[in-house]
């Protein structure tokens, strides 16, 4: 194993992340230091939660005896469950980094044309699927409890559960790898028999794979940090038998007392680590280079169609940019998430309602409802494809400038697919939670026009910071948009939506809360009629000023941003 | 409206691209007439790509002025764009469409007839031998046939100016062939064409001009006999011409150095 050129293929990986849209990448310097910020970040943060409990708990000490022993024993379990813990979350982070490069055929084969082995680009590559937020988290970890644990005497401890995490991270990635290797392989082969009904087979197939992996990630969070140690930890000691829980069952055993059955568990995690790995390096061996075959969308003759868009009044231009962009979001895997994000919301209301009576909802309970199930998943579509509307395009951006497209052209078919696809969103979840939560008539039009104006003017804020930010970078993942330009789109359209719906913040307080705010006392100065129109008001204002602001950043796009 | 009967395709007076201290074009003049097919060569980085795209206002030049088919390509870009056609270095397509989709999306961005743009199609298709994989998703093409989509989409809305560069990158030689006689019946229609190539034997034989460019500037400019002229070598090629103009003439001690 030739660990310099592991270290080579990692930084390779590492630095994948420096084609930022508009960086005119001559005489590239790298600040050493900045370069790594999301790791000193989470020393920095680490280091200062760690010293926090450290002085709680050294106060602690000195005062409550009792308090004392209790947050000695919390800590035990804290400690117990964090492999188990990093384990799950990093495979969620690793499993999710992966699904955004599924779109991606980068020839990074290395192994073919290289002299480097595949236990070299494997080991790499499971190492380098940390970087990023995984590995900041470790550090964030690691760092908390090695600093808590000089207050606490118990260094030898903390450094062993340390140990632990970063062996729970490798086996997260590890298993990673061997499963996105095994998906290319599956995948492939069912393309293979599915011919023309490829493209829809892996529609299906990737919304029952991210629903799959959000349902079971869901039904281990949905209670709380607290139920989810605790879950953690009596999982763990009943179920020692399975391989992954085998680093937190050597902590519980050398906890315990028992060194045996501790250096049992260690060896047998390490053996176990070993074996992922070698698995891992196999199974790229066996199938690294497959190529899927083919995805063979129509034959026979070709037959233009003028399409439904065109009796809409769409443009040829206009119409063949958004059939265009619903291909790219049915086909590219990684623009999937889309769909899911409303199904997900809606997910976790039914999990967290699940055992509790909803067929009758409270007034009170009505408000929540209508929050999350009106008015979330439609909102969230439309702030999720104005973000990537224009950083979808990736590399192909070419095509865009190099056409005849306006900046008014481009915004107009961008908006209506934004709106189109948020407004489906909206008339299956606001069904769906009229048919389970079986609100007034009133509450449910209200509900649905009010979504609606969220929409239209949160589509029009997000399209317009989405040209603003859009970064076309694709490779290692399509980044779609600049993650600051994110942040500033979600300010703002919080701000949107607070002053859109503030006309109803009265009753909705009054629901929530109708000994202090009687419905009857409101509705004698404000009508809901009235709150209706001025939110209207609000929405289209909004409306228009950020539509108008999109086609002023189009143009900029059109014009200033060079290729 | 464009100027249809101008005699000057394109113009560039006193063009410059700086990308931070480096200077990519460097007070670039040239004139290029309609109909004719101009080769522009160069070294690697020497600036023929830059100068490419700056035609069609993809790159913003930091000092000089550039006029295609009559208009000013920052000013009236959409307009401009309508009439060329582009085939860049390293075409990147939308890999989720099929070819077909491809094409039909490029027909109705240049507002192509619905059965215009079907006859045009199939018949590239057919010329090009892409026929019974036009309907595969495109992520699933090799390389040459990704950049015959390309070409495709250059000339498939008829433009008045194809700007292309490496166009016969990866082509298989019957495709290549037909690209050049394209190319020369376009020609005789009165569409110019501004073409980029390290091929030198294709430039030599099928452009009527030819620009050498290193590093940034315009060393020669003309017809293969003025261009002999300019190198002094009467009775030599383009390729003897290329490496003499551009001081690469002394390849053998180059070559002995790196085998020692």
């Amino acid at each position: 194993m030739n660990w310099r050129n592991i270290l080579a293929l990692m930084h390779v990986e590492r630095k994948s992340g420096r084609l930022l849209r508009g960086v005119k990448l001559t005489r590239y310097r790298e600040s050493g230091f900045f370069a790594y910020w999301p790791y000193w970040v989470g020393l920095a943060f680490g280091v200062g939660a760690g010293l926090l409990a450290g002085l709680i708990y050294s106060k602690t000490i000195l005062t409550e005896a009792d308090v004392m022993l209790l947050f000695r024993e919390g800590t035990v379990s804290i400690f117990l469950t964090l492999p188990t813990l990093v384990l799950v979350y990093n495979l969620v982070f690793t499993m999710l980094q992966q699904i955004q490069r599924s779109g991606i055929k980068a020839s990074s084969q290395v192994p073919y044309w290289l002299p480097v082995t595949w236990e070299e680009y494997t080991l790499a590559s499971i190492l380098a699927n940390l970087l990023g937020f995984p590995l900041a988290s470790i550090i964030f970890i690691v760092s908390t409890i090695m600093t808590f644990s000089a207050f606490s005497s118990q260094l030898l401890f903390a450094s062993i559960t340390s140990f632990a995490v970063l062996g729970a991270a490798f086996m997260a990635s590890a298993l990673t790898e061997i499963l996105r290797i095994l998906q290319v392989r599956f995948i492939g082969a069912v393309y293979k028999t599915s011919g023309r009904a490829a493209v829809w087979v892996r529609f299906f197939g990737s919304l029952f794979f991210f629903l799959a992996f959000y349902i079971i990630y869901l039904y281990v969070t949905s209670g709380g940090a607290i139920t989810f140690i605790q879950t953690i930890k009596s999982t763990q000691t009943t179920a020692w038998f399975i391989p992954f829980v085998w680093l937190g069952m050597m902590l519980y055993s050398f906890t315990s007392g028992l060194l045996i059955q501790g250096s049992v568990f260690l060896v047998l995690s390490i053996l176990f680590l070993a074996g992922l790995f070698f698995l891992a390096a196999l199974l790229n061996k066996q199938f690294g280079l497959y190529e899927p075959p083919a995805i063979k969308i129509s034959r026979g003759a070709y037959v233009p169609r003028t399409g439904f868009l065109g009796k809409l009044g769409f443009t040829a231009t206009e119409a063949a940019l958004i059939r265009k962009d619903l291909r790219a979001f049915t086909r590219r895997r990684e623009l999937m998430s889309v769909f899911i994000i409303p199904i997900v919301l809606i997910l976790v209301q039914v999990m967290q309602s699940t055992g509790s009576t909803m067929a009758t909802p409270s007034a009170q309970v009505f408000v929540y409802l209508a929050a999350s199930t009106f008015l979330l998943p439609s909102t969230v579509t439309a702030i999720s494809l104005g973000n990537f509307m224009i950083g979808e395009e990736g590399q192909a951006i070419w095509r865009i400038y190099a056409s005849p497209i306006s900046a008014k052209t481009l915004v107009k078919s961008k908006y209506f697919f934004i709106i189109f696809f948020s407004v489906i969103v909206l008339a299956i979840t606001g069904a769906l939670a009229f048919i389970v939560y079986n609100p007034s008539l009133r509450a449910t039009i209200v509900a649905y026009i009010e979504a609606l104006f969220l929409i239209c003017a949160l589509g029009a804020i997000s399209l317009s910071n989405g040209i603003k930010g859009a970064d076309f970078t694709e490779i290692p993942r399509p980044r779609m948009i600049r993650l600051s330009w994110s942040l500033i789109n979600l300010g703002i359209c919080l701000m949107a939506s607070v002053a859109i719906l503030a006309p109803f913040f009265p009753f909705a307080l009054s629901a929530m809360l109708p000994e202090t705010v009687p419905n009857l006392t409101l509705e004698a100065f404000l009508n809901p009629l009235l709150a209706l129109a001025i939110s209207a008001i609000i929405a289209v204002i909004l409306t228009g000023i950020f539509y108008q602001i999109a086609i002023r950043n189009a143009r900029d796009l059109l014009t200033k941003t060079e290729i | 409206m464009l100027t249809a009967n101008s005699a000057v395709a394109v113009e560039l007076k006193g063009v410059v691209k700086r990308y931070h201290e480096l200077v990519a074009v460097n007070k670039l003049n040239l004139s290029i007439n309609v109909g004719e097919i101009f080769g522009l060569l160069g070294p690697n980085g020497s600036g023929k790509s830059t100068t490419l795209k700056m035609m069609l206002g993809l790159v913003k030049p930091d000092e000089g002025s550039i006029t295609v088919l009559g208009k000013d390509v920052q000013k009236d870009a959409v307009a401009v764009k309508q009439q060329v056609g582009y085939v860049p270095e390293s075409p990147r397509l939308y890999e989720f469409l099929t070819g077909i989709e491809y094409l039909d999306f490029i027909g109705d961005i240049y507002g192509i007839s619905t059965e215009e743009k079907k006859n045009r199609i199939t018949e590239y298709l057919r010329a090009l031998q892409l026929e019974g994989r036009e309907g595969d998703m495109i992520s699933s093409y090799s390389e040459g046939m990704k950049q015959k989509i390309a070409l495709i989409s250059a000339f498939l809305h008829r433009p008045r100016l194809l700007i292309l560069d490496e166009p016969l990158n990866a082509l298989d030689p019957r495709s290549a062939r037909i690209v050049k006689e394209v190319l020369h019946k376009l020609k005789t229609q009165g569409v110019t064409t501004i073409m980029s190539t390290h091929v030198l034997e294709i430039a030599q034989a099928i452009c009527d001009r030819i620009g050498i460019m290193y590093q940034g500037k315009l060393l020669a400019l003309g017809n293969m006999n003025e261009l002999r002229q300019m190198a002094k070598l009467p009775d030599s090629g383009l390729e003897d011409i290329f490496l003499n103009l551009t001081g690469s003439a002394d390849l053998k001690a180059v070559v002995e150095e790196l085998l020692k």
